[in-house]
C-alpha cells in the first residue's frame, strides 16, 4: 500500500495561536480561527525587528542563548510567518525580569540550566545544537513534567518552568507593544486582531465581518483613555 | 509491586475489549525490549522518548487492520494510563519501526500509510515514554489487536474511543510487557 502524506494541520504553531486566547490581547480577537485570518503588512515605516544580539540584562550571554532557542521554538518563524523572536519577545521578557517579574529571575536561571542539562542527559547535546525535532520533543517532555524526575535539577515540576517561558513568551508575542514586545504588531498580525479601537462604526463591523478591515495599529497607551498603571490604587 | 506475566496481559485485553467473539492470540515482539525485561531509556524522557519498534507474527486469518495501545496499569485515575495509541495500521504491516512521528504533519514510515495516533493520557496525538515517579517501577503492557475490518478512524482517539470503536471486530490479541524504572541523571552529569 502507498503511503500517502499526512494532510493535517501541524500542532505547534497552529495550536498555539488557537489557544493563545489566554494571553492578553489575543482575548480581543474576532471570533476565527486566529491562524485562519488574513494576515496584515506591518505599517511600512516600522523599524525591523532585531533579536537581541548579546546577553539580555538579567541573564548571561549562554542562558540567553538557551532561552532564545526555547522561545523560538514556542511560536516558531515559519511559512506562515515571523515568529516569538522576531515580535521581540525575548526583550519583553528581559524587561519583565527588571520589573513586575524580577522575583522569576532565579527561576529563569535554574529552570534553563536545567534545561540544559536534560538535553544533555536525554539526547546527548546542548538544547541549543539539537534539531528542531528534537528541540520540540525535549519541550514536551519538560511540559509534561517528564522532565522532572531525570535529577537535572529543575525545582518542582518542569512544567512549571515551562508553562512560566511559554506565558512569558506569549505575553511578549501578542501583548501590547508599550511593554517590550509585539514589535511591528507581529504578535496582532499574527492573531488577526483589528487593534485597539474607541468606536467601531457599522461599515467597520461589515468590513471586519468580511475580512477586509485594515487593522489599527497603535498600543492602547496611545490613547488618552489609558495609562500605565492605570485602574490601579 | 504488580507483576505481569503473558496471562495476565491476556486477561487485562479480554476484559478491555468486549468483542462478540473470543480473539485468537497471537505474537507480538520487539528487538529491544522483552516481556518481564527493562525498556531500553531511549523510549522514556531518560532518553530520546521515541516509541519502540514492535514487530507480530501468527496474526488470525482475515485480519484487514491493526490497533496498538501502550498503557500502564499502575498509574492513572483510573488506571491505566495511557502512553501511546496507533490505528489504522494496515495488515501488510508486520511491525512498527522505532520513532513513530510524533508530529501529525510528519509522514508515517513506509507501509504505515493510513495509520494514526490517538490521544494518550496527557491529550497528545503521539508517543511518550514511562516515566514513572521516583525510582519504582513500572509495568508497561503494549497491546496489539487484530480487526476484520478496516476501519478508517478519525485521528485523536482516546482509549475508551478506541476500544468502543473496535469493539465487534477484534479478531486476535497480542501483548508484551516489558518494565522500567527511572536514571536519575545525577551520576551521568557528573562522569
Amino acid at each position: 500500500m502507498a503511503d500517502e502524506p499526512r494532510n493535517r494541520p501541524k500542532i505547534s504553531r497552529r495550536d498555539l495561536l488557537k489557544s493563545a486566547g489566554a494571553a492578553g490581547a489575543a482575548a480581543l480577537i474576532p471570533g476565527r480561527a486566529a491562524a485562519d485570518a488574513p494576515s496584515a503588512a506591518p505599517p511600512a515605516s516600522a523599524p525591523a525587528a532585531v533579536a537581541p544580539a548579546g546577553p539580555l540584562m538579567n541573564l548571561t550571554a549562554q542562558e540567553t542563548e538557551l532561552l532564545s532557542a526555547m522561545v523560538d521554538r514556542l511560536i516558531p518563524s515559519d511559512d506562515m510567518g515571523p515568529g516569538a523572536l522576531e515580535a521581540g519577545a525575548l526583550r519583553y521578557i528581559d524587561r519583565a525580569l527588571s520589573e513586575a517579574e524580577s522575583d522569576s529571575v532565579e527561576a529563569y536561571r535554574i529552570g534553563l540550566a536545567a534545561l540544559d542539562r536534560y538535553s544533555r542527559y536525554s539526547r546527548g547535546a546542548p538544547f541549543s545544537e539539537l534539531s528542531d525535532r528534537d528541540k520540540d520533543s525535549v519541550l514536551i517532555d519538560v511540559q509534561l513534567g517528564g522532565a522532572t524526575g531525570a535529577g537535572v535539577g529543575f525545582v518542582g515540576s518542569s512544567g512549571a518552568f515551562f508553562n512560566m517561558v511559554k506565558s512569558h513568551t506569549w505575553q511578549g508575542t501578542f501583548g501590547d507593544p508599550m511593554y517590550g514586545g509585539n514589535v511591528n504588531f507581529i504578535g496582532w498580525d499574527i492573531l488577526g486582531y483589528p487593534g485597539v479601537r474607541m468606536r467601531v462604526s457599522e461599515d467597520d463591523q461589515r468590513q471586519m465581518e468580511a475580512g477586509q478591515l485594515p487593522p489599527a495599529r497603535r498600543s492602547a497607551y496611545d490613547f488618552g483613555q489609558f495609562q500605565v498603571g492605570g485602574g490601579e490604587d | 509491586m504488580r507483576l505481569w506475566g503473558p496471562v495476565t496481559a491476556a486477561a487485562v485485553l479480554t476484559a478491555s475489549a468486549a468483542t462478540a467473539q473470543v480473539p485468537t492470540t497471537f505474537i507480538v515482539e520487539s528487538p529491544t525490549m522483552t516481556t518481564g525485561e527493562m525498556m531500553p531509556r531511549d523510549y522514556s524522557p531518560d532518553g530520546r522518548n521515541v516509541s519502540p519498534p514492535l514487530s507480530w507474527r501468527g496474526l488470525p486469518p482475515g485480519t484487514q487492520q491493526l490497533a496498538v495501545i501502550c498503557q500502564d496499569h499502575g498509574a492513572g485515575n483510573p488506571p491505566p494510563w495511557v502512553h501511546w495509541i496507533l490505528y489504522n495500521i494496515p495488515a501488510t504491516a508486520s511491525g512498527l519501526p522505532e520513532g513513530i512521528p510524533f508530529d501529525p504533519a510528519d509522514a508515517m514510515p513506509p507501509g504505515l500509510g493510513g495509520a494514526t495516533q490517538g490521544a494518550n493520557g496527557w491529550g497528545l496525538p503521539m508517543y511518550r515514554g514511562p516515566a514513572p515517579p521516583g525510582t519504582s517501577l513500572h509495568h508497561y503492557h503494549f497491546a496489539v489487536f487484530a480487526l476484520d475490518a478496516a476501519l478508517d478512524l478519525p485521528p485523536g482517539l482516546t482509549r475508551a474511543e478506541l476500544l468502543e470503536a473496535i469493539d465487534g471486530h477484534v479478531i486476535g490479541q497480542g501483548a508484551m510487557t516489558p518494565h522500567y524504572s527511572r536514571h536519575p541523571a545525577s551520576a551521568d552529569l557528573t562522569r
